[in-house]
């Protein structure tokens, strides 16, 4: 580490400027759960840290009007507990319920998982299933783009991603979680999958599927989403997506070690999305 | 070098120290607090446990400079007038300290469960304690020591 000058900040105005000012001599850090250990292994060398974890406008979470604002700093910890995600958006309650350790849920942030970009970062495939919206604000000024979208045109130098918000869903609307793979440490690879789903009874009405670990970055399933639209959830569609997904994991990880696995461990997760998803609606707590 | 302002152990500091140093650094090496101890510097064993604003945070995962402002308990904070806290007490009892490495963060991180739910489950006390690896024990007498505890502070 060779780091000249830090900065805790107490505003998005301030950090903005800074960001302005010093480019990529500059590194923002909030919960440090990924950034500490890259400074410290010097995978990354900044000049300039600046603290963003103690300014208020980002952090919590609001609802308005019709959506759901996440500010970028609010904790995984803040997430599980709140009300706000139980019932049908429990999926996201699960997702970070399942990061890491106590310690890191207590710091570990929801922009942290977005900007650090990693592949198995596990809030990200429910946000993703959600339709989120990132909002990134810099000197320039405000950059909208949704989630999916984020990973072709990811968090510039000047950027601070500020928060991340999706439409409250209806009763009827329902977002699930589930993943494989424990420590850090000891996964071989971790796999996780999300699913948001609206039904008209038993009827997949509409369809978002979200995975991590999966490819480079975490990303929507189409081709299952495609599948899964306007049939009925039951025991011959599960198997059948399960093929689907199968299908164009092959094609995507082709020569990978991990594909065998991955392609066993892929069916017991997406029979678990699924069948929660139903138990949701059906009126059974998963929680 | 940068000034920070914090509480530790129920007393004020106002220090200046490198912009290089982790939080973990600033507790050992400057103010000489030994008891947290440093194990992957990763973030997954849990060795670094310390109580932050009332949250177990891994110390080895936070920037010196990040602390400042903050209000922040170490092992060395726990007795009281010389009498161990009740989940000191219940571990030592219980046998669930063998080599001890990872005891300051697995007592600390017991304490803020207990702090939070004063009476879980077993499954709750596996979940509190799920951040802090120990090579020794094999769990099982931290979940003694933690119902030990529990007895104790119902008591207090
Ligand atoms: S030393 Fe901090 S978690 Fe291992
Ligand atoms: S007692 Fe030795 S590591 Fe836990």
């Amino acid at each position: 580490m060779d780091i000249k000058k830090v900065y805790n900040s107490k505003s998005v105005e301030e950090v903005i400027d800074l960001l302005g000012e010093y480019g990529k001599k500059a590194k923002v850090i909030a919960g440090g759960t990924d950034i500490v250990i890259a400074l410290n292994k010097n995978v990354i060398e900044p000049e300039i840290l600046i603290d963003i974890s103690k300014i208020e406008e980002l952090k919590g979470i609001r609802e308005e009007d019709e959506y759901i604002t996440i500010g970028s700093t609010t904790t995984f910890a803040e997430v599980v507990e709140s009300q706000i995600f139980e019932n049908n958006l429990y999926g996201l309650h699960k997702a970070c319920k399942m990061v890491g350790s106590p310690q890191i849920r207590n710091k570990g942030t929801i922009g942290g998982n977005i900007a650090n970009g990693s592949p198995a970062a596990d809030s990200v495939p429910p946000l993703m299933a959600l339709d989120s919206i990132v909002t990134l604000k810099s000197i320039d000024g405000i950059r909208e783009i949704s989630l999916e979208d984020y990973y072709l045109n990811p968090i510039k130098e000047k950027e601070l991603l500020i928060n991340i918000r999706f439409k409250r869903p209806k009763d009827n609307q329902i977002l699930t979680f589930a993943k494989l793979g424990l420590r850090k440490a000891l996964a071989i690879s971790r796999l996780t999958l999300s699913s948001y789903i609206e039904f008209e009874d038993k009827t997949i009405d509409s369809i978002r599927v979200a995975s991590g670990a999966l490819a480079k970055f975490p990303m929507r399933e189409k081709e299952v989403e495609d599948y899964l639209l306007g049939k009925s959830l039951e025991e011959k569609t599960i198997e059948g997506a399960i093929e689907v997904l199968r299908n164009s994991m092959d094609e995507r990880l082709k020569g990978r070690s991990t594909l065998p696995y991955k392609r066993v461990a892929i069916s017991t997760i997406l029979r678990e999305i699924l069948e929660e998803a139903l138990a949701i609606e059906e009126g059974v707590k998963a929680w | 070098m940068v000034n920070i302002n914090f509480t530790v152990n129920g007393k004020p500091y106002e220090i200046s120290i490198d912009e290089n140093m982790r939080l973990i650094d600033v507790l050992r090496d400057e103010l000489g607090l030994i008891g947290t101890k440093e194990g992957c510097g990763e973030g997954e064993c849990g060795a670094c446990t310390i109580i932050m604003d009332g949250e177990t945070v891994n110390s080895c995962l936070v920037m010196g400079f990040q602390a400042d402002g903050s209000n922040i308990v170490t092992i060395e904070g726990l007795e009281k007038d010389g009498q161990l806290h009740p989940v000191q007490r219940a571990y030592m009892e219980a046998g669930a300290v063998q080599c001890g490495f990872c005891i300051p963060g697995m007592v600390l991180s017991t304490k803020a469960l207990l702090d939070k739910n004063p009476s879980p489950s077993d499954e709750e006390i596996r979940e509190g304690i799920s951040g802090n690896l120990c090579r020794c024990t094999g769990y099982n007498k931290m979940l003694i020591a933690t119902k030990k505890a529990i007895e104790y502070m119902k008591g207090e």
